[in-house]
């Protein structure tokens, strides 16, 4: 068995920027990750500063000898920077996550952060991605945003849809031009020099992902962005700071809707978070007991039979594979 | 090549089976062989397949607590199992080579013990000395004897062309649901439709699911908080794992923590009778929760 084929003890986690940012968190890094809705410059400029843009997708095969979509840009062997490889399939998101931050310039994250990545310095991208998966405290704070093991599907070994695997791939900027670091490649991936005015790798990037989701049929492709940014708050609230001091209340009353809105955001992803991390087999237990005193389990139970029939006529109608692989 | 009999935890009779490629199809191969579960020398559990007529190891997996799972082929009448893996896609056929099929769920459920906890204690229901001649294949936790040393043609099983003929058209049906599919979910019984009714007519039931919720839930728990928990795909998400996981008939220990006898924990349906039985016996009027 192969390193790639097993867990090694890591949890899949959710794509989600709660979880990563709580990741940052725990890495003590003033940084946070933001869903990112649409490329074009205006969304793009008000995340500023940007450091990377983490690109996830799954590939949905329209039919089962269609073949993969030609690749742009050239591998770097010689990559300067900071790169990875994928040797967990469970890690993916923490080595995405990973393979921007090694290539920040100036990050100042806690020790144990700073550590590791000095270590891994100069090392072949396989080593360096065993290196960052046997770190047992970052695969505890990795683990700390899935559910208990007794509950989770991990836990169980049981089948999973294997297709609901997201791919990473980070887009950034390093050294003037702009890689694509993909932890499933051999190598880094270079799409040329960025312009150093204007917009800057942004623009080169944002041309290159869509070059790339264009490449794929219709339907084929499902995809999300994520940015990797500065936690905006401190800068805001300083800004805020300064517009009430020299008395400016419309930009004030501005700035302050900024930071409700993030705060609003930060306690979205704290409740989603603490549900991540719960065990809900009590919670499961007490409703379906509360539903059995009510006199209504027994219906329920009923209606519930008759919708799985449904679903499964239906499922038969449609010629839909019940092969659970 | 041996395996040491102390490091046994388990074996059985099997035989390999392959996918035939690009189809869903799966075929026997004929060669006589075992599966063993070993403690290994390095201390980790290791699944072996072993050729009983070459008497060669031809697998050897090592297997992390809950990366694996040994389930029966739903689509196929035949007795193939698969080993599957929650980190890969991997995949490893096998058909059980016991000359009777009475032990193979027995089997497949001490294999699963075992795939999740390696201290695993086996459970036996029927009888070692009540199979006969394929006693031997069969290691107790008591005393184990490897598949291989007992005389394969004259007592064990040796399958005919008929009867892999019969078994390979068993399983070319593969493809198509055969065996019975799942009666009912959970994730259809605690829907926000059936829960939402619930809280309105017993409103003195939120506060008492309160210490169910989250310890570290940001906002002081509420009736609105309990509403978007149960609306959250992470919730969601819980009880339908806790569905898939009550599947697969082993949570019989689980369910004990949670008060309810053993037998709750083998599947769905008596997960459900017994919190019935629960609520019957605690009184259906008064709306303690626990």
């Amino acid at each position: 068995m192969s390193a790639d084929d097993e867990s090694s003890g890591w949890q899949l986690t959710e794509s989600d920027p709660g979880v990563f940012t709580e990741l940052l968190k725990s890495l003590e890094l003033p940084l946070i990750v933001d869903d990112l809705y649409s490329l074009d410059p205006d969304s793009l400029a008000s995340l500023k500063p940007l450091h990377a843009l983490i690109f996830l997708f799954k590939w949905v095969p329209t039919s089962s000898d269609s073949p993969a979509p030609p690749r742009a840009g050239a591998d770097d062997p010689d990559f300067p920077g900071f790169f990875a490889h994928q040797t967990v399939n469970n890690a993916c998101a923490t080595l995405a996550v990973f393979n921007a931050l090694g290539n920040i310039p100036s990050l100042h994250g806690g020790p144990q952060l700073t550590d590791l990545l000095q270590f891994t310095q100069g090392m072949d991208p396989q080593t360096r991605g065993l290196v960052i998966t046997s770190a047992d405290w970052l695969r505890e704070m990795h683990n700390a945003l899935s559910p208990p093991s007794a509950f989770s599907l991990d836990g169980l070994g049981l089948p999973k849809r294997t297709e609901d695997a997201y791919h990473f791939v980070v887009y950034l900027p390093v050294m003037g031009a702009l890689y694509e670091l993909d932890g499933l490649k051999p190598h880094a991936i270079q799409h040329g020099a960025v312009e150093q005015s204007g917009e800057g790798w942004l623009k080169t990037a944002r041309e290159v992902i869509e070059a790339r989701i264009n490449t794929y049929p219709v339907g084929a492709l499902e995809f999300s962005l994520l940015a990797l940014r500065d936690d905006p708050l401190p800068s805001l609230r300083s800004e805020l700071e300064h517009a009430q001091s020299v008395g400016d209340s419309h930009m004030a009353s501005e700035i302050l809707s900024k930071v409700t809105n993030e705060n609003s955001k930060r306690e979205r992803w704290a409740f989603e978070n603490s549900l991540r991390r719960h065990n809900h087999v009590g919670l499961v237990q007490a409703l379906l007991l509360a539903l059995a005193k009510a006199g209504k389990l027994a219906p329920a139970e009923e209606a519930a039979k008759k919708t799985m029939k449904e679903r499964i006529e239906q499922r038969k109608a449609r010629g839909e594979d019940m092969d659970e692989d | 090549m041996s395996i040491p009999n102390a490091e046994i935890l388990l074996a059985f009779k099997a035989g390999r089976a392959f996918r035939r490629e690009g189809t869903n199809t799966v075929e026997p191969s004929p060669t006589k062989g075992a599966i063993y579960l070993t403690n290994g020398e390095d201390g980790l559990l290791h699944f072996i397949w072993k050729n009983r007529a070459t008497n060669t190891i031809e697998e050897d997996l090592i297997l992390f607590p809950f990366d694996a799972s040994f389930v029966k082929v739903a689509q196929s009448t035949g007795r193939i199992y698969v080993l599957k893996f929650s980190s890969s896609n991997q995949r490893h056929f096998f058909w059980m080579q016991d000359a009777s099929d009475a032990r193979d769920e027995e089997f497949k459920a001490n294999v699963n013990g075992l795939l999740m906890d390696p201290e695993f204690d086996m459970q036996w229901n029927i009888p070692i000395t009540s199979t006969e001649p394929q006693a031997s294949t069969s290691a107790a936790a008591t005393q184990a004897v490897p598949a291989a040393s007992a005389p394969g043609g004259s007592s064990g099983f040796a399958a005919t062309p008929e009867q892999l003929a019969t078994l390979s058209q068993m399983l070319t049906s593969m493809s198509s649901p055969a065996s019975a599919p799942p009666e009912v979910s959970l994730s259809d019984i605690l829907t926000p439709a059936n829960l939402g009714p619930l809280f309105a007519s017993h409103p003195e039931l939120v506060p008492a699911l309160f210490p169910h919720l989250p310890p570290d839930l940001p906002v002081p728990p509420s009736a609105e908080a309990l509403q978007q928990i149960i609306h959250s795909p992470q919730f969601r998400a819980a009880v339908a794992n806790f569905d898939q996981a009550l599947r697969t008939g082993l949570l019989g220990g689980l369910v004990r923590s949670l008060g309810l006898p053993e037998e709750a924990g083998t599947g769905v349906g008596p997960f459900l009778r017994a919190i019935q039985e629960q609520a019957d016996s605690e009184g259906g009027n008064s709306m303690d929760t626990d």
